[in-house]
């Protein structure tokens, strides 16, 4: 059962069983000591700039960095770099997959009461906060000409007012 | 497996390897663990349509009939419930795929014969989790356990969504083990453009299985948390929103729908090739479209939430694209009828199983852009019209193929012929049942009767009475089935290697095939419908003399 | 392609011996250890799916309230998440490493690597645990507990009638953050104990002498488990911990 630790089976098509023996890559011991090292670097820079404020680049540089340090996993530790290429394949549309739940979910969540401000339903919880899902109820006639605008920015403020629960209420 | 020598594996029949209840129950033989399946979604088949002839029993007149308000509301949940996750989702896939996917491939087995084992058992402890749920006071909530009403209810909620968690594990598992095995175990010479359709749609559903079914494991779990931690995430009282839920569940359970019809199809394409005697129409097209619903059938899951408050903006968008579902299914049935055309049809009760599955899919599939339409789903939506839609999707089409698989493929699992003229009749029942029972539904829908209502006005009466007689004809029907079966278990004639004439890859091993599926490992040198290519002595050894033979 | 030739005909025509690990209805052990390999990333593509339903839920209610989220995420102890991180980075650093002394045939080098691994989960649980009690003791619950002694009012089985009370500066609406909290690194803790009952049967497996240079199938497999769970923490660790 000989190991060997070049490249050519990655040429064989993800099917195709000419070989007896398996072959498996042996990574270098040091390899692996480094990519180890190149993680905990990741990880110091990422609790480092989350220190610092940048808004809401810090998402963003979390999710950059989070995403590097996966690559670095799936790649090395999870032999990726030297699997049939279908496994890839897969790994990567696990993520595809998750990301058409994210998109189409969250595009009806932010999206609700645009065109129609009464199609939100305005929910208040019982202890008398208002539900950050919910819109606030229309209750000027005024707010109907204003329909779309006003319903948006209730969207987006609802949430941010509703820190404070007594001035959640004042917002009507 | 490894109880068995090199010997038994070539040379016994898997029936007779082994006897005893523990020779079953500990067995990796994909066959046997397909026919454990085949029993048990028999079983819960059987549960499941009792559920339904109460329902359409208390349905006969307005007002009380047998069952009180409370024992209604339960009865349409276990009926969905039962017949969804212990019948309709285990039915083609773990039942006749178990059985048949590796003979096709001309593998001796599964990629992963212990997990299929698991995946079976699984499904018992998941079966045991819903049983005890009916014990303890069943379910009120309809199958879809929409909250708030599913985290505020008295009935077990808990219990049977635990059970839908671990069945869905279950489907996981059988998915995954399909893959690799359509993956890594094929025949030689069985390249992808051999592949049986069968396999095709097979794979396809797993596909679906192994992606959507995680979503239903957490959206449960979520359900579970909230009703045991009061969690909020689905509340709308604690700034959770219920909507969210019905998100989290469609993304799973609209899916779920292929899952449900594409092993159908998938079985259709075998029936209609075979019984036309001439290769498939569209082979390429067909096996694409597969793999097209298993991906549109993600892009769509909204429809089910129209007037649920979700935004306009995605309201429009899940209608857009719930039109391109109509693509792939309707690429499935031009090259189905176009395989018919010119071909040398033989009317089996399989073909009439496939060509009732060929009506009632157009009228279950068309109907369905009605409902994707949104300006008539606000009127239509939760309404006798969807219980009809789906029913003909459903049942009209995948019951439809399985009752025509399960005959079809009945030679090669039970090694005996079934009695043709009475499975005629038992196809004649079930096909006239199923649409008295549901044709008059699209009417009563499109007159306004809301769907999982107890009562109902005096004027929907002639139609819910028109239908409860069509679901006696109907349980008639399945009986008559059910006799085909037993009556060909204890008498039938012992079956021929190949006795349809089919050009297909798992007609060529034994009737019924030995532990290792063949005793010679076969090479493929032709497609699964090359009729042209065949011989006679390949497709009609022991065959019977008045059936038609090729084009 | 000789996929399914007959063992005794593969044999014959390879010149090989049948290992007695090698399954009936596989030809070659290439093709064994394949097909296991293929089957595990289905399984993880499944396992990040259904993580993904958490993540969506993180993404919708963040969105929604991104100070309040802010806010409570100042509760979780960051330094403990990233002592976390280390310990299962390093962990997943010593299955790699298992692998690789499986892979050259070093049973004694694979044994001793599953168990810093093994070690290394433990750690992590315990760390957990500490940032579990002191979440409980503090009141940070999820759902209608949140602000309640712990388990406490009878918030358990989801009273209706308890609903989230304002704790430590925190607006009761921060109870949704906590059940994302809770349930993402609940979910996640299971996984770690069920990656410890797969190191523990691969270990066990180890050490009875079952695998050699040409049949490391089990570590391989176990190892990408344990790989899945740090990859999963990657992602929750900066979510949860850094940016709340």
């Amino acid at each position: 059962m000989s190991n060997h630790t070049n490249d050519s089976h990655d040429q064989a098509h993800g099917d195709d069983h000419e070989e007896w023996d398996v072959h498996a890559h042996i990574t270098d011991t040091k390899f692996l000591v480094a990519i180890f090292s190149a993680l905990i670097v990741l990880t110091v820079i990422t609790v480092a700039v989350s220190r610092v404020d940048l808004g809401s680049a810090n998402t963003f540089v979390a999710m950059l960095v989070a995403t590097v340090k996966a690559g670095l996993v799936a790649t090395f530790f999870m032999h990726l770099r030297h699997e049939k290429p279908f496994n890839t394949v897969i790994f990567i549309s696990a993520f595809v997959f998750l990301g058409i739940f994210i998109f189409f979910t969250l595009d009806d969540l932010s999206t609700r009461g645009r065109i129609d401000p009464a199609n939100g339903v305005s929910v208040y919880a019982r202890n008398g906060e208002l539900a950050p899902g919910g819109f606030t109820p229309i209750v000027t006639p005024e707010h109907g000409a204003a329909g779309e605008h006003g319903a948006a920015a209730a969207g987006h403020d609802a949430p941010a007012a509703g820190h404070d629960a007594p001035a959640a209420p004042a917002h009507h | 497996m490894s109880t068995h020598g090199e010997e038994d594996l070539l040379n016994t029949n898997y029936l007779k390897a082994g006897t005893g209840v523990k020779s079953w129950l500990l067995t990796l033989d994909h066959k046997r663990i397909g026919v454990m399946y085949l029993v048990s979604i028999i079983m819960a088949f059987f549960l499941g349509g009792v559920f339904a002839l109460l329902l359409r029993l208390e349905l006969l007149a307005p007002g009380r009939t047998i069952m009180t308000a409370a024992q209604y509301n339960r009865a349409f949940t276990l009926h969905g419930a039962i017949m969804v996750f212990l019948f309709i989702i285990p039915s083609i896939p773990a039942a006749l795929g178990n059985f048949i996917i590796p003979v096709m491939l001309g593998a001796k087995d599964v990629a992963f014969p212990k997990l299929n084992l698991l995946s079976f058992y699984i499904y018992v402890i998941g079966t045991i989790f819903a049983l005890f749920s009916i014990i303890s006071g069943a379910v009120d909530t309809g199958w879809t356990f929409y909250t708030p009403y599913s985290t505020s209810t008295n009935s077990s909620v808990v219990s049977m969504t635990m059970a839908a968690f671990i069945l869905g594990f279950s489907s996981i598992l059988t998915g995954l083990n399909f893959m690799v095995t359509v993956h890594k175990l094929r025949a030689p010479g069985l390249h992808w453009r051999r592949l049986p359709l069968f396999i095709w749609g097979m794979y396809a559903t797993s596909i679906i299985q192994v992606l959507a079914t995680p979503v239903l494991a957490i959206t449960l779990f979520l359900l579970a948390m909230a009703r045991v931690f009061g969690l909020g995430i689905f509340d709308a009282s604690l700034g959770g929103d219920p909507v969210l839920f019905q998100h989290f569940f469609w993304f799973y359970s609209h899916p779920a729908v292929y899952i449900m019809i594409v092993p159908g199809m998938a079985v259709v394409s075998e029936l209609i090739a075979t019984f036309s005697r001439r290769a498939i129409f569209g082979y390429f097209a067909i096996a694409m479209s597969s793999l097209g619903l298993a991906l549109v059938g993600f892009l769509v899951w909204a429809h089910h939430m129209f007037t649920a408050g979700i935004s306009e903006f995605a309201a429009m968008l899940f209608s857009a694209l719930t039109f391109l579902v109509a693509i792939p299914s309707g690429v499935k049935v031009f090259n189905w009828t176009a395989t018919l055309y010119k071909g040398s049809i033989w009317l089996t009760t399989p073909m009439l199983y496939a060509i009732a599955f060929l009506i009632q899919f157009t009228i279950g599939g068309l109907t369905g852009l009605f409902l994707g339409t949104l300006a008539t789903d606000i009127h239509l939506h939760d309404t006798y019209f969807v219980v009809a839609h789906f029913h003909y999707v459903m049942m009209g089409s995948t019951v439809m193929a399985f009752l025509g698989g399960l005959l079809y493929w009945w030679p090669k699992i039970a090694g005996k012929m079934y009695d043709e003229t009475i499975a005629k009749v038992s196809f004649a029942l079930v096909f006239i049942g199923f649409n008295a029972t549901f044709l008059v539904q699209f009417i009563m829908g499109s007159r306004g009767m809301p769907r999982r209502y107890y009562d109902y006005l005096p004027e929907f009466r002639p139609y819910h009475a028109f239908s409860t007689v069509g679901s006696w004809i109907l349980g008639l029907g399945f009986i008559v089935y059910a006799y085909v079966l037993i009556k060909s278990l204890r008498s039938g004639p012992k079956a021929p290697p190949n006795p349809w004439g089919s050009a297909g890859f798992e007609w060529a091993s034994e009737s019924p095939p030995v532990l290792a599926n063949f005793r010679e490992v076969p090479t493929i040198t032709r497609g699964p419908y090359d009729y042209h290519l065949t011989t006679d002595e390949e497709l009609f050894d022991g065959f019977p003399e008045d059936a038609p033979k090729k084009a | 392609m000789s996929t399914a030739s007959s063992t005794e005909h593969a044999a014959a025509s390879h010149g090989h011996e049948h290992p007695k690990w090698l399954a009936h209805h596989f030809d070659s052990p290439a093709q064994q250890f394949d097909t296991a390999k293929l089957g595990m990333w289905i399984f993880i593509c499944t396992e990040i799916l259904m993580f993904g339903g958490l993540f969506v839920a993180y993404a919708i209610f963040r969105g929604q309230e991104p100070q309040m989220f802010h806010q409570a995420h100042e509760h979780l102890n960051w330094r403990l998440g990233a002592v976390n991180t280390i310990v299962l980075l390093f962990s997943s650093l010593t299955a790699a490493l298992a692998v690789r002394q499986s892979q050259v045939g070093d049973r004694k080098g694979t044994s001793r690597y599953l168990v810093l691994t093994l070690l290394c989960a433990f750690g992590f649980l315990c760390i957990k645990y500490i940032e579990y009690t002191a979440k409980l003791d503090h009141g940070l619950l999820p759902g209608r507990c949140f602000g309640h002694p712990w388990f406490g009012d009878h918030c358990i089985g989801g009273g209706a009638a308890v609903l989230p009370a304002a704790v430590h500066g925190l607006s009761t609406r921060a109870h949704m953050f906590f059940a994302i909290y809770f349930m993402m690194t609940g979910l996640h803790g299971v996984h770690v104990l069920v990656g410890i009952g797969v190191l523990s049967w691969v270990l066990m497996r180890n050490m009875r002498g079952d695998f050699s240079k040409g049949y490391f199938t089990a570590v391989e497999i176990g190892a990408l488990y344990w790989h899945l769970v740090d990859l999963v923490w990657i992602y929750l660790f900066p979510l949860l911990y850094l940016v709340g």
